[in-house]
């Protein structure tokens, strides 16, 4: 096949396309809902649901919510063959140090039999047994969105949605989390958005190549 | 391109017409062991890319370095691929072979074996309209779909394209 034919086909073809962040607006939304809806279905929501989100407990939901749109801005950005992560990068940095300096502030005044406490609870289990399955859609739908760009490091870019995926799961799971101890859900949901972003990487490196 | 992310057809293919020579150059200044076809099989592929990854430039920055970059990691990843092929060149060859006939530069194979692989109509549609230099109107009515669906069809044939290109590299 000649070149100029191939420009010629190329060039029939030239409707605007979608862009990631349109994509990511078809597919997203309908899976943090579904997510939503399991959780209301199988996990159920805390009964006093109510008085926590009036409470400072609504950080619980608050910080991740925001994490999770943040980590989407940065995956967005570094779905390009120029990445740029900036303002994204900065926030998730942000929130990142905020989450570690509660923890040690925590540990520094409440001394480390504070955190370990908490691991001895059998909400933990739920906890970490959860948020990955409330984030699997979530996850699904921003790597479908990500397979139309184009990004630099793929394994980058998908730790950016993994991140995204396991903190929209953590908002999710916080609508049934009983525990409002800085020290048990800052560490609890921490861990399992990192096994999240990690898990990202992976399947980003492999789904996200062109 | 700014116009052709709006889809105007006619500015989209002075683009891509005006982007093939760079393109090609800097294809044939890394990889002069693949011969004229092969590279212009890498050339075709780096615009394939450039066709389906065209919404990722940011119309705020420049066209250029988005360009090279796209460029560059189709180039590395192709030569990449191509490093495990076993590539003769047929200079070796020119006291034993007649000479061939000089075949045009411009001719690659690599698109032709994978335009045999697509699915008959979707083959049909894009030998219609990039080698027979149908309109998409014109191919519709001789197959009797809308003008939409032969662009639609088209699309998906692009895409396919892609992938049947990597698979068949891998």
């Amino acid at each position: 096949m000649k070149t100029d034919a191939l420009i010629a086909a190329l060039a029939t073809d030239a409707r605007p396309q979608a862009g990631l962040g349109a994509r990511l607006l078809r597919g997203l939304p309908l899976a943090v809902a579904l997510s939503a809806l399991a959780l209301l279905l199988v996990w159920s929501l805390r009964a006093d649901l109510l008085a926590a989100l009036t409470s400072p407990a609504l950080v619980k939901t608050l910080a991740p919510a925001a994490l999770g749109l943040s980590a989407l801005g940065l995956a967005r950005g570094l779905s390009a063959p120029l990445p740029r992560a900036g303002v994204p990068a900065l926030l998730v940095g942000a929130l990142g140090l905020t989450a570690l300096a509660a923890v040690l502030w925590g540990v520094a005044t409440g001394g480390l039999g504070a955190l370990t406490m908490h691991a001895e609870k059998p909400t933990l289990l739920t906890c970490i047994v959860s948020i990955p399955l409330l984030s699997a859609l979530p996850l699904a739908a921003i790597l479908w969105a990500m397979r139309h760009g184009a990004p630099a490091s793929p394994l980058a870019a998908g730790a950016a949605g993994g991140l995204a995926a396991g903190a929209l799961g953590a908002m999710v799971y916080s609508l049934h989390c009983p525990e409002d101890a800085v020290l048990f859900f800052i560490p609890a949901y921490g861990t399992m958005i990192l096994v999240m972003t990690a898990l990202g990487a992976l399947l980003g490196a492999r789904l996200l190549r062109w | 391109m700014r116009a052709a992310n709006r889809g105007d057809q006619r500015a989209y293919a002075r683009l891509l017409g005006a982007i093939t020579p760079v393109v090609r150059g800097i294809v044939r200044a890394r990889g002069g062991t693949l011969g004229a076809e092969g590279c212009e099989d890498v050339v075709q592929e780096v615009l394939l890319t450039i066709h389906l990854k065209r919404q990722t430039w940011h119309e705020d920055v420049p066209l250029r370095p988005w360009l090279y970059a796209v460029t560059r990691h189709k180039v590395i990843d192709a030569f990449r691929a191509r490093g495990q092929r076993i590539h003769l060149p047929v200079e070796d060859f020119v006291d034993v072979l007649a000479a061939p006939e000089a075949a045009d530069p411009f001719e690659a194979q690599d698109m032709a074996r994978v335009i045999d692989r697509l699915e008959p109509r979707a083959a049909e549609i894009v030998r219609a309209i990039g080698i027979s230099g149908e309109s998409a109107a014109e191919t519709g009515a001789r197959l009797g779909m809308s003008e939409g669906a032969v662009r639609v069809a088209l699309h998906r044939a692009l895409r396919s394209l892609a992938r049947l290109r990597e698979r068949m590299i891998e």
